[in-house]
């Protein structure tokens, strides 16, 4: 019997994901505004700031104590970056999202390694949480689920005894050489 | 077949077993399912939990937490920083690695055998092991109807260019390129430790604790007779039930970080100073081609073959297709910029170069964690950027538009004599962008105690009854896909693990 998958976003396989990290209201404002001056304003739902935000802290709950303290501690840093980098007297939190996002791609492209690693953490858990979500991946046009079902199938008559064949292979349109 | 989770548990777990295996990837399934199917009472524990092939799906945000270790947020500190991933689940790194199945090239072995002044880690004495494990994870070449366009792409360019070229052996039963390689194979294709050591495992009696992390060996006169942990509650993840396995001899299996930061914790590894030395990981750096048509990278399987032309210099070059959340990370662009990309997603073709090692690292307890140290040198930086040099140019002689570099100071080209500015522009280490997911070599095996940190059982020098069976055994980097050598690794293991009566 070959075990297939479903593809739920949420499968019941008895395991529970992790309550998100508890945190006050000043970091969540911060962690808010991070994410909302790195992703892009649209498409986004009236909950998506909230939504990437709760699986940021979520993740948190899964790396040591330690980590998951230094990781906050060091966005609050990052909220302040415009007055060390000596780019402005006011915090990530009290700017536009646009004067925001200006700061950070600066931090980003900043030719100091530690001010760049400040960027490495909330780069990574922002961005996979919101470019995962069905909603952009439909404005990508990104369908992962249909194509996998296909292959779960495909896969399935060939364990019965169906070799694929030729117009099984994935192909698409040649790539033009220059 | 017995599987205990948390909510299994009661306030203090006790367990008996002839030998526990902490860990159950590539290195402990291997071990316990040998040792079980010897007639062995082996008890498995691991920190992860179970999830079957029914429960894997394309979204990273359930897969990251369920899958990985931390979330997938570790990071090796170092010049530059690298992030690095693996598993942590039942079926461990191998649940989410690529299935490679390459085996150690002669010349490795070759060095091995020199290092070590014995033939066990020659080739003669590894091939009936190779063999084994080749046959039990079913490694062969893909079907063709796997193989995506970015594979093919890759390998017409190569061609093109007069290199080398491999199709990749795979550790897989009728895979057909689904490229969920890295959040749990859908199709139950990818012979992971999850469906190919570990059923075999348990259905010959042996048991497996899964949300147990182990905290310290439990060592009794000099001699290690089992292991006190602490199991996870899922939802809020503090370790709140005490779990004690005591046992004839325990196999450490935990991989090349977190192996060597359980045995720091005691006063082991003396003679040679060597445990948490020799740390090795095989960095990547990523090279994302966008070209005018869609490519549709997602649909396939995940490297279909290697560059193998540089692979004297210890350069590899592969196609590594990611989910669009993963290649977010990794662009350089925020806010609209990035959508605009990210756009672009269909047509983008993902590469790496990785290099082998020149230079270890270190891994130490720090803040009650492993702390992984790890700085490229000048001459594997001088590596990385002829390996850019040459992928860029494959992908511009493949008609890409543009190429995504690994550089922050440096992030596109548009045209391939732009690539002659990589040289130029970068002097420094820190501005190369690297990853890995190959970690190695910090419990080097050996045949003398004042070099090594475990015989060529895999047992500690001075710590009679615990072995080790991962990729720490490593005495140098193996220059490929480390899970065949660590699966072979961990057969010799069980064949040779004594146990006193």
């Amino acid at each position: 019997m070959v075990s297939i998958s479903v593809l739920q976003r949420h499968p019941d396989d008895g395991w529970a994901l992790a309550d998100p990290m508890k945190v006050g209201a000043p970091m969540r404002r911060v962690l808010l505004k991070l994410a909302d001056a790195i992703l892009p304003p649209n498409p986004r739902l009236e909950t998506t700031l909230e939504d990437v935000t709760r699986h940021a802290l979520i993740c948190l709950r899964y790396m040591p104590r330690s980590s998951a303290l230094l990781f906050l501690l060091a966005m609050r840093v990052l909220n302040w970056s415009p007055l060390w980098r000596l780019r402005g007297f006011r915090p990530l939190t009290s700017l536009t999202s646009d004067a925001a996002r200006r700061q950070l791609v600066s931090a980003s492209q900043s030719r100091w390694l530690p001010v760049r690693l400040l960027m490495y953490g909330p780069l990574g858990l922002f961005m996979s949480s919101y470019f995962d979500q069905d909603y952009v991946h439909r404005e990508l046009g990104y369908a992962p689920v249909p194509f996998i079902t296909g292959r779960i199938e495909l896969r399935r008559a060939w364990v019965e005894g169906q070799e694929p064949g030729a117009d099984q292979e994935i192909r698409h349109l040649p790539v033009r050489a220059p | 077949m017995t599987i205990l989770a948390h909510r299994d548990y009661r306030k203090l777990e006790e367990h008996q077993a002839e030998i526990v295996v902490i860990g159950t990837g590539a290195g402990g399934a291997v071990v316990g399912a040998e040792l079980a199917e010897a007639g062995r009472d082996v008890l498995f524990l691991e920190e992860g939990g179970y999830h079957p092939t029914s429960s894997f799906n394309p979204y990273l945000t359930e897969s990251l937490p369920r899958l990985y270790r931390d979330a997938g947020g570790t990071i090796i500190m170092g010049r530059p920083p690298i992030p690095f991933a693996e598993g942590r689940c039942v079926g461990g790194s191998t649940v989410v690695n690529g299935g490679m199945a390459w085996r150690p090239p002669e010349t490795v072995l070759a060095d091995w055998e020199r290092i070590t002044r014995q033939p066990d880690l020659g080739l003669k004495a590894m091939e009936p092991l190779l063999e084994r494990v080749e046959e039990r994870i079913h490694a062969k070449p893909q079907h063709a109807s796997s193989i995506g366009e970015d594979s093919r792409l890759l390998e017409e360019g190569a061609r093109r260019l007069g290199w080398d070229y491999a199709h990749n052996r795979r550790a897989q039963d009728r895979c057909v390129g689904s490229n969920q390689c890295l959040t749990g194979c859908p199709t139950g294709a990818k012979q992971s430790t999850l469906l190919s050591y570990m059923p075999r495992a348990l259905s010959t009696g042996a048991r497996c604790l899964t949300e147990v992390r182990a905290q310290r060996l439990w060592i009794e006169r000099g001699r290690c007779v089992g292991v006190f942990g602490k199991a996870i509650n899922p939802r809020t993840r503090e370790e709140d039930v005490d779990v004690r396995v005591r046992a004839k001899a325990v196999v450490v299996a935990c991989g090349a970080i977190q192996t060597p930061f359980l045995l720091l914790g005691h006063r082991v590894g003396r003679p040679s100073k060597q445990l948490g030395k020799n740390f090795l990981c095989h960095p990547n750096a990523k090279v994302i081609a966008i070209y005018p048509d869609p490519i549709y990278a997602w649909q396939g399987v995940s490297q279909g073959g290697q560059i193998r032309e540089f692979r004297n210099e210890g350069i590899l070059m592969a196609e590594n297709a990611v989910p669009p959340g993963t290649t977010a990370a990794q662009i350089p662009f925020l806010g609209q910029e990035a959508l605009d990309l990210m756009k672009r997603y269909d047509s983008m073709v993902m590469t790496g170069v990785l290099v082998e090692d020149s230079h270890s690292g270190t891994i130490a307890r720090r803040f009650g964690g492993p702390m992984a140290r790890y700085s490229i040198t000048r001459y594997d930086h001088a590596r990385f950027l002829r390996g850019v040099q040459h992928l860029a140019t494959l992908h511009f002689e493949m008609g890409a538009e543009r190429v995504i570099l690994p550089f922050s100071n440096f992030h596109i080209a548009r045209h391939v004599d732009e690539l002659a500015g990589i040289e130029r522009s970068q002097g420094s280490r820190s501005t190369i962008e690297l990853f890995t997911v190959h970690m190695m070599g910090t419990c080097r095996m050996g045949s003398r105690p004042s070099h090594s940190v475990v015989n060529l059982s895999g047992e500690v020098w001075d710590l009679p009854g615990c072995y080790v069976a991962d990729a720490s055994l490593f005495p140098t980097a193996v220059g490929v896909n480390p899970q065949v050598t660590i699966m072979a690794l961990a057969t010799r293991v069980a064949q040779r693990l004594q146990v006193p009566n």
